[in-house]
């Protein structure tokens, strides 16, 4: 077949794809393989929003629905963002999309012209580089090292901005790391953007209910109000009630670059599938007891994740104040070689040989722009969890 | 700071919405609005998909699915074309996007450079030219008039293939037109596709089961096999099975650009809902006499259009095969003036004056690059045709 465009050769696979496409050929080989790799609650969408999806279905809410999302749910998303964190939003400063991600998508892609910069601190979800290299945009990389529990400082945000930066993207709390920024290490960070009145900030809050002992989530629209005519706040209904199947996503910011995003979905996919945000309105309404077990069953498992990785030899892990993944460091293991004689000279290597040898999958830190780390979700139920973590103790012990 | 892209300037503004968007005020100020204007069913979706829907749902199938589909729904999109269309897809040559508009979405991003040529007739789908534009492509539109049947002759294709071809577009049956070309009359189309082995080709069948008088739409790999290597064959749930809030489109392609379609995909929505691939695996497999009732009602409201249009004076509609509109010329019309004081200078002013003046709302032909005409969507109750033809019938007579 002829070539495909340029621009494809700019999106790579995922490495959690190859990871779970190798686990799955390790299962279906009859290895018994602990997956550590998925950001996805074990956990089921709550009743009320079942039945009002299934309600919705049986209604006939089966047509073509606004592309911008249906007006019950565009209004139970204002009322979350005022009960959540104190944000007026009004309808057309709102928008739903076919899961978060496509929120971000519509963003940069509305926004983004080639050579434009996003910047970008690290550990990231490789979805923000991936599209802006997909975009012609340029992604600006911030690391945000374990010393500092992963966030960004406002320095190092100030030193990568530059003429042609468009957009800087807040992932809070974040995947890969779990780490989450306070009040103040925000309002640290609008310091620095008061300074640049030409860059868009992005605040993906998809983890925002998952946060632990009795952290206070914080975004920027809230904490610098002053900034709100650039700021986008994007949340969603996967991570905190359990609905990743359903994709459903929203964002809220300023009235024309919803109006541009919601234009871009247009061309897209149009709309998002009805049933689901019948679904999702009930779940952002309903009684949020589901939400408060979730998050004291992820930090039960965040808390024996750590300390069972900090038990092996070699790693190192830093414990987080939000979702569900801890990202221990594996310096230790490196130049290290396994039992069955693979030699570990990253965190890809590391990966790799652990899910050839003691059947665990994780994904490498390389996929989301730092090494060496790895990143153990904890999503999976206590007892696989505690079984992975078993596995990783030997593994580690055994290198020599 | 200028906040779009320069990629969001190539929409154009959808004259479709702004119809409706009319439409929609003028009811809300309490006219009585009757509108032909929605490019989808009035039927809500059989019974039997949403009960698979609803157990989908108290299965608890609401996590993420593999990003191109569930396994069992891309197995039975490869069986519904074998079945229809004697066409052999293995499940790993189909990917299910959100709506049969990500389908072309990914696949024009995926293979589009700046500045390669996509061949479409019209009158079309505006989303096409869109797309095109959207991929730094350049839409080559072929005029195909009335007295042709709206549609496509073989030697105006050739003559518009040149060296930068890269796509040739079939909407087949067509919306606007309800044009629809049997085995026999994509004969010569595929002989000319067969001289060109650079140029690939997309068929977008999504009206393919709503077909009248015994016609059968006929898909180019049916007719052309050799094509297999080259061709894209689109298809969906939203039309002939009354589903287009689900938002679930599929295609049959070569394994790598299904590959780089899935990658274009991983990274813009992910997978379509895991409900409602639940709802199109009922569509695809279920039990099929709800298509064939629609299908039957469709061809009376046909019928009955067409005849009454013909008497219209000034207007002059040609029957066509499939889909459920018309697309009648207005060309007696032009030049006049309506009761109500409107000059009717083109398509435009035509609908503007006859939702104005007659409560009607339908979409003029420049919508669909081929002004001139104005479509009528027929997919609504009996009743409010016959009272919409009396209308029209009135406005047109009171033309001078």
């Amino acid at each position: 077949m002829p070539a495909l465009a340029q621009r494809l050769g700019r999106v790579q696979v995922a490495a959690s794809t190859t990871m779970t496409v190798r686990a799955r050929e390790l299962r279906a080989a009859g290895k018994d393989v602990v997956a550590l790799t998925l950001g996805e609650p074990a956990f089921a969408t709550p009743r009320h929003a079942i039945e009002a999806g299934l309600e919705a279905a049986r209604r006939g809410e089966t047509k073509y629905p606004p592309q911008d999302g249906v007006p019950a749910l565009k209004q139970a998303i204002q009322r979350k963002f005022k009960r959540d964190s104190g944000l007026d939003f009004a309808l057309d400063e709102i928008s739903v999309s076919n899961g978060g991600k496509q929120s971000i998508f519509n963003a940069l892609a509305a926004t983004v012209d080639p050579g434009d910069e996003v910047v970008i601190p690290v550990p990231s979800w490789n979805a923000y580089p991936l599209m802006t290299n997909f975009l012609d945009g340029r992604p600006v990389f911030v690391a945000c090292p374990q010393n500092n529990g992963f966030k960004p400082r406002a320095e190092d945000i100030e030193a990568a901005l530059t003429p042609r930066s468009k957009w800087l993207i807040l992932n809070n709390p974040n995947n890969p790391s779990g780490a989450a920024c306070s009040a103040d290490e925000l309002a640290a960070i609008a310091a620095v953007l008061r300074r640049h009145p030409g860059v868009w900030i992005m605040s993906d809050d998809m983890y925002e209910h998952l946060v632990f002992d009795g952290f206070r989530h914080a975004t920027m629209a809230a904490v610098a109000p002053d900034l709100r005519d650039r700021v986008l706040t994007i949340s969603g209904v996967s991570k905190t009630y359990a609905m990743t199947g359903w994709r459903i996503g929203f964002a809220a910011g300023p009235r024309a670059l919803i109006k541009a995003m919601v234009n871009m979905q247009g061309q897209v996919t149009a709309g998002v599938s009805t049933v689901g945000q019948a679904a999702a309105a009930a779940a952002l309404d309903g009684p949020q007891e589901s939400v408060g077990e979730m998050v004291a069953a992820y930090q039960r498992r965040r808390d024996l994740a750590v300390e069972m990785l900090n038990a092996c030899r070699g790693l190192s892990c830093h414990k987080p104040e939000g979702a569900f993944y801890v990202f221990p460091n594996v310096a230790g293991c490196l130049d290290r070689t396994t039992p069955g004689g693979r030699r570990i000279k990253s965190d890809t290597d590391f990966a790799l040989a652990l899910l050839e040898e003691a059947y665990v999958a994780l994904v490498p830190g390389a996929s989301y722009g730092m090494s060496p780390y790895v990143r153990v979700s904890t999503a999976a139920d206590e007892a696989v969890l505690v079984e992975g973590c078993r596995r990783i103790q030997r593994f580690c012990a055994a290198l020599a | 700071m200028r906040l779009t892209a320069d990629r969001l300037d190539r929409i154009s503004p959808s004259l479709t919405i702004a119809v409706a968007t009319k439409a929609r005020a003028l009811q809300a100020a309490g006219r009585d609005v009757i509108s032909l204007s929605a490019g989808e069913p009035d039927f809500d979706t059989p019974r039997n998909i949403k009960d698979a829907a609803i157990r989908a749902i108290e299965a608890g199938e609401t996590k993420y699915t593999d990003v191109s589909g569930t396994p069992a729904l891309r197995q039975a999109v490869a069986a519904k074309f074998l079945r229809d269309s004697g066409i052999d897809y293995r499940p790993e040559e189909i990917i299910i996007s959100t709506g049969g508009k990500q389908v072309i979405f990914n696949c024009m991003l995926a293979t589009l450079n700046a500045g390669d040529e996509v061949i479409i007739p019209s009158p079309c789908w505006v989303s096409y030219p869109d797309i095109v534009s959207l991929a730094d492509g350049k839409p080559v539109l072929i005029p195909c008039g009335q007295n042709q049947g709206f549609k496509l002759r073989a030697e105006d294709l050739e003559a518009a293939i040149t060296p930068r071809t890269r796509w040739f577009m079939l909407n087949n049956p067509c919306n606007p037109t309800g044009a629809a070309y049997s085995a026999a009359e994509l004969k010569p189309i595929t002989d000319v596709l067969m001289r060109h082995p650079d140029v690939w080709v997309f068929t977008d069948d999504i009206y393919e089961k709503l077909a009248y008088d015994g016609m059968k739409p006929a898909t180019i790999l049916e007719v052309e096999p050799r094509l297999r290597e080259r061709t894209v064959t689109m298809n969906g749930c939203s039309k002939s099975w009354a589903m287009t809030g689900w938002r679930i489109g599929f295609a049959g392609a070569p394994v790598a650009l299904i590959k780089a379609m899935d990658k274009l995909q991983s990274q813009s929505t992910a997978n379509p809902s895991s409900i409602s691939q639940a709802a199109a695996l009922e569509a695809l497999t279920g039990p099929q006499d709800s298509v064939e009732a629609m299908r039957q009602v469709y061809q009376a409201r046909r019928d009955l259009v067409v005849r009454e249009l013909n008497r219209a004076k000034g207007l002059n509609c040609h029957q066509p095969e499939g889909a459920f509109y018309v697309y009648p010329s207005i060309h007696g019309c032009i030049g006049k003036t309506s009761a109500g004081g409107a000059k009717i200078v083109d398509d435009e002013a035509f609908v503007t004056a006859l939702l104005d003046e007659e409560g009607v709302a339908t979409v003029h032909g420049a919508a669909f690059c081929y002004p001139g005409h104005f479509r009528i969507s027929y997919a609504t109750s009996t009743e409010q045709l016959q009272e919409a033809m009396r209308r029209i019938r009135r406005f047109c007579h009171g033309l001078s």
